[in-house]
């Protein structure tokens, strides 16, 4: 496996050329099939596709764009890719251009095997989830097969396979902030003035603008993620006075961005993905995913298949949903910090010790890994805001696209402006 | 008596060129064709597409509705925000335009003039086109370890004494942001303008010496008049990539400034294509009347 | 020529100019020795060539090395199509065509559109037409509409006040159109056209936004360090960097020795060759 890169670039280069019937004792023998798999880079690990190879025989190659990108390009040209790994909110921007075919759930193996979260709403032991803003369940199911319109109930087309989804909260230093930190308030709060940041991606950022605003009690939301027009003026008007007041460092949108702000110390409070947070620490840097009164934010992406995919191709798409739904993956990316769609396939593929410590929110046995090999966590370390249930169960609020989401980003780019 | 470029002979003799027609030969239609069918393909039909879906009408959730509607530009113009984003762009550009002019003149007269031999020149020009090898993407990320909180430049002038507190307007400042343009399009001033320098011929210089002018006179009656063609191309140059800038302005910006290609790419990001193309469009326009204004001081073309 | 005016003060100027150019590239290079638990921010945590072997072994997020040859590649295309392009194109402009200002304020506008919504067009403009993309198709283009306009006002530059005599000199003595370019204004305006193919280079090597919808399935070095971004990105990054900037150095380094090698053995042979014709 030294020659990994090299391997690859072959591959893609024999690929390219045509030459596609490699000799290989594949159970596919007779011809390989490409799978052109465009999203970000949050779940491109190359050890994935490497993988994919050596159980399917399915060439997977990435097109890791920017979530800007990838979003444009499902809208703009379908036919470059055959699976998209793209976040649940954006399908209701996505679905109705009709450039998604629904999956046929009868050919996943593992259907109903995944979290309820995404078919139902609820949390595996049956208490309901949060819905205010765009919940996955809600854009799930499609009422027919290449539909543009989704179900209101669970149906046999699902959108998307769920790949990661996570809880977000806010990020701090711990050694530079000094006391406890325990409400979204806190992110306006004048001890940080000049030292704070928050996410420029408008329809997230102005969800934790929103926390902020209804913390502080200076506006309530029937719901946070589907705001009238009076809730988005008074949510600007405060960031507004706010970002005038010096409260904000910088504004940040790449994932990398958020870890260079805090592990340089540019920043002290902002939010942040569970990652980042990780990134930050190992660096030997402190820094603390803090759990909020006020609950999280939560967000999930999937792999949805675009229309133009049929015959063998498609084939092979259904083959790799099953074998991503299988544990090898879930494992792999549950290691991320991130949780993945069917939990008891890949707790099979954890370690106890790991299950513990991602999962349940025990103490650390052992050095904890990360998917590619790095030390995370050192024996007695917990993971922040503690096991699964207590992550998901505190959602207060999805990622959202909303009805006002016009108004809403001429109201951002004013903010933005001011 | 000090001469003026206009009074010299080899300025008339280029004028009176007698090869030049309006109409010209069929040369000159199949010389310029290719780059016209680049252009055609490439930029013309994308940018149709463009002008036409800034027409179409859009909802939430429904991206892209075929229509005819003005609402996408009167958008634009009714709302006090795009005064004000054009106001900071149109003052980013002025700054960096002067910034870059001085800068790149006194660089571009220094390659052309002190530097007498050719492969010296090019290795200057190399020198200054290695940084630019490193991917964007990397250099914009290592503003933070140079000018931030915690950077080279506030360890330096902390360690030297200078300041006891990191001076914070260094990263995340309209001055970064104007430093980050004056770092990444000097370059673009001095290349032309270089081009054009190197077009003057020694001997007039010399002639001017020899008639007692002086170095300033030399430079404002002979160098510059005759350099103006590389200036107002630098100039071009500078004022097109500083009104389309997003990339800049939000990285050394921290997100917080806003700037016309910004508010774009906001509703790009968005799937809002309608009113960013019609924003696209209104850029556009703003921007071509800007470089005609320009053009017509300064013929580019009249000593071709 | 008499000695020039603050000679001392220009060569100041020029040298702090330099160093100005590459304070990024310092940080880059001191940040590449990050030790093995270091960030892409101070402080440093030891100093090791950790990144630099990371770089070369196997990277879990994008394809380096795949996007970096694919980034030379369609640079050394796009460098080729600029200079030449833009040198008949110049040709033309001194003869002069109908449309000549139409086509120059096509480029301006191309210069000015913002990338974004270039790319988006013609990622949507080949899905329209069913083409699909590809670097060296859509991608060439995209960055082709990047670098032409810079090619065609250089050439502008270039050609300004270009004494007609030297070509009228040579059709009087009989040589022919293609002649006349090939030996007598290609050897006066050689030095501005390396000058054009380092900018068509440059620019289309570091090109990001023009790329992101144009370029296929695939990616450019650019996009695909952007990309990576998107999750836990490393020092090597940095050692990329400092790899680019130290290798260009050597082959520069290497060119002028041979050239100036290559000079001296001239001279004592008391060759005329390379003199031009």
């Amino acid at each position: 496996m030294s020659t990994k890169p090299t391997r690859r670039s072959v591959l893609k280069g024999a690929a390219a050329l045509g030459t596609t019937a490699l000799a290989a004792p594949y159970v596919h023998a007779q011809e390989m099939v490409t799978l052109r798999l465009a999203g970000t880079g949050v779940n491109a690990y190359n050890e994935i596709a490497e993988k994919a190879m050596e159980d399917l025989g399915v060439m997977v190659e990435y097109t890791t764009l920017t979530s800007d990108d990838v979003v444009r390009r499902a809208v703009t040209q379908p036919t470059s890719f055959d699976l998209l790994d793209t976040e649940y909110w954006m399908l209701k921007k996505i679905i109705p251009t009709g450039n998604i075919l629904g999956m046929d759930t009868t050919r996943i193996k593992y259907f109903d095997q995944i979290v309820p979260i995404f078919t139902k709403g609820e949390l595996p032991d049956g208490t309901k989830i949060a819905d205010q803003g765009t919940a996955p369940y809600e854009v799930s199911f499609l009422e027919k097969q290449g539909g543009e319109d989704f179900a209101t109930e669970t149906t046999q087309f699902m959108t998307a396979i769920p790949t990661v989804y996570n809880a977000d909260t806010l990020g701090i230093r711990p050694d530079l902030i000094n006391r406890p930190i325990e409400s979204w308030a806190e992110l306006l709060n004048p001890e940080f003035a000049g030292k704070a940041s928050i996410l420029n991606i408008p329809s997230i950022g102005i969800m934790d603008a929103a926390m902020v605003a209804e913390s502080m009690g200076e506006v309530t939301y029937a719901d946070k993620g589907n705001m009238t027009r009076e809730e988005i003026d008074k949510t600007i008007a405060l960031m507004i006075e706010a970002k005038k007041a010096g409260q904000f460092r910088a504004f940040w949108k790449d994932f990398n961005e958020s870890v260079n702000l805090m592990a340089s110390g540019e920043v002290v409070i902002q939010s942040m993905w569970s990652p980042a947070v990780t990134a930050v620490k190992s660096q030997g840097i402190p820094c603390v995913y803090q759990p909020l009164k006020e609950g999280y934010r939560a967000w999930a992406a999937g792999l949805t298949l675009p229309t133009h995919v049929s015959g063998r191709t498609l084939d092979a798409a259904y083959e790799f949903i099953d074998w991503y739904l299988s544990g090898w993956v879930g494992a792999f990316l549950n290691r991320q910090g991130y949780y993945t769609a069917v939990l008891s396939t890949a707790e099979e593929y954890m370690s106890p010790a790991e299950w513990s410590y991602w999962m349940e929110g025990g103490a650390a046995t052992e050095p904890m890994l990360s998917p590619t090999g790095d030390v995370l966590a050192q024996p007695g370390d917990t993971r922040d805001g503690g096991s699964y249930w207590e992550r998901m169960g505190g959602v207060a609020c999805w990622n959202a696209v909303m009805d006002e989401d016009r108004y809403m980003v001429r109201k951002w780019n004013e903010f933005i402006a001011a | 008596m000090v001469m003026t470029a206009t009074d010299l002979p080899s300025t008339e003799a280029a004028a009176a060129k007698p090869r030049r027609s309006p109409v010209g030969n069929a040369y000159a239609y199949l010389q310029a064709l290719p780059m016209a069918l680049i252009f055609g393909v490439f930029f013309l039909i994308p940018i149709a597409l463009v002008v036409v879906v800034s027409f179409f009408d859009y909802q939430s959730f429904d991206i892209l509705i075929p229509d005819f509607v003005t609402f996408n530009y009167t958008d634009v113009f009714s709302s006090e925000v795009t005064y004000r984003t054009y106001l900071q762009t149109l003052t980013f550009c002025l700054i960096v335009w002067a910034i870059t002019l001085v800068l790149g003149f006194t660089i571009a007269h220094f390659l052309a003039f002190y530097i007498t031999s050719l492969p010296l020149q090019i290795v200057c020009f190399l020198i200054c086109t290695i940084p630019f090898w490193t991917s964007n993407v990397i250099r914009m990320v290592s503003w933070i370890p140079f000018l931030g909180r915690n950077g080279l430049v506030n360890q330096g002038l902390m360690g030297a004494g200078i300041t006891d507190e990191p001076i914070e307007w260094l990263l995340y400042s309209e001055f970064a942001v104007i430093l980050g343009y004056v770092h990444l399009y000097t370059l673009f001033m001095i290349v032309p303008i270089f081009n054009s320098m190197i077009r003057i011929d020694k001997s007039l210089i010399e002639a001017a010496k020899d008639q007692g002018a002086t170095s300033w006179q030399i430079l404002k009656n002979v160098v510059i008049p005759l350099s103006k063609p590389g200036i107002a191309i630098g100039s071009v140059f500078v004022l097109a990539i500083v009104m389309g800038d997003f990339i800049t302005v939000t990285v050394l910006g921290g997100g917080q400034i806003a700037s016309v290609a910004k508010t774009i790419q906001t509703e790009l990001s968005y799937l809002q294509f309608p009113p960013a193309a019609a924003n696209a469009v209104v850029l556009l326009g703003v921007s071509i009347l800007m470089i005609f204004a320009l053009l017509r001081i300064v013929d580019i073309r009249k000593e071709l | 020529m008499a000695k020039l005016p603050y000679r001392g003060l220009m060569i100041a100027i020029f040298i702090a100019f330099v160093l100005f150019l590459y304070t990024p590239i310092f940080t880059i290079i001191i940040l590449s020795f990050q030790g093995p638990d270091g960030g892409l921010t101070f402080p440093m945590r030891g100093v090791s060539l950790h990144w630099f072997a990371e770089l070369f072994g196997p990277q879990s997020i994008g394809d380096v090395w795949g996007a970096f040859y694919r980034s030379l590649s369609l640079g050394g295309l796009v460098m080729v199509f600029t200079v030449v392009l833009s040198l008949m194109a110049g040709l033309a402009y001194r003869r002069g065509f109908l449309g000549s200002t139409a086509l120059l304020y096509v480029a301006i506008a191309s210069l000015i559109m913002p990338s974004v919504v270039v790319s988006l067009g013609i990622g949507a403009g080949f899905e329209l037409a069913g083409v699909q993309r590809h670097w060296s198709t859509s991608g060439l283009g995209a960055h082709l509409t990047w670098t032409l306009p810079f090619g065609l006002l250089i050439i502008f530059a270039v050609f300004n006040r270009f004494d007609p005599a030297f070509e009228e000199a040579a059709r009087d003595q009989g040589a022919t159109g293609w002649q006349t370019i090939r030996y007598v204004v290609l050897p006066i305006i050689a030095p501005s056209l390396i000058g054009i193919a380092l900018f068509g280079f440059t620019l289309s090597y570091d090109e990001l936004a023009r790329s992101s919808q144009a370029i296929g399935a695939v990616n450019t070095l650019p996009i695909e360090l952007q990309a990576m971004q998107t999750n836990a990105t490393t020092p090597i990054i940095y050692a990329l960097g400092t790899l680019t900037t130290g290798l260009s150095f050597l082959v520069i380094g290497i060119t002028v020795g041979a050239a100036m090698l290559i000079r001296r053995q001239q001279q004592r042979q008391g060759s005329d060759a390379g003199k031009g014709v």
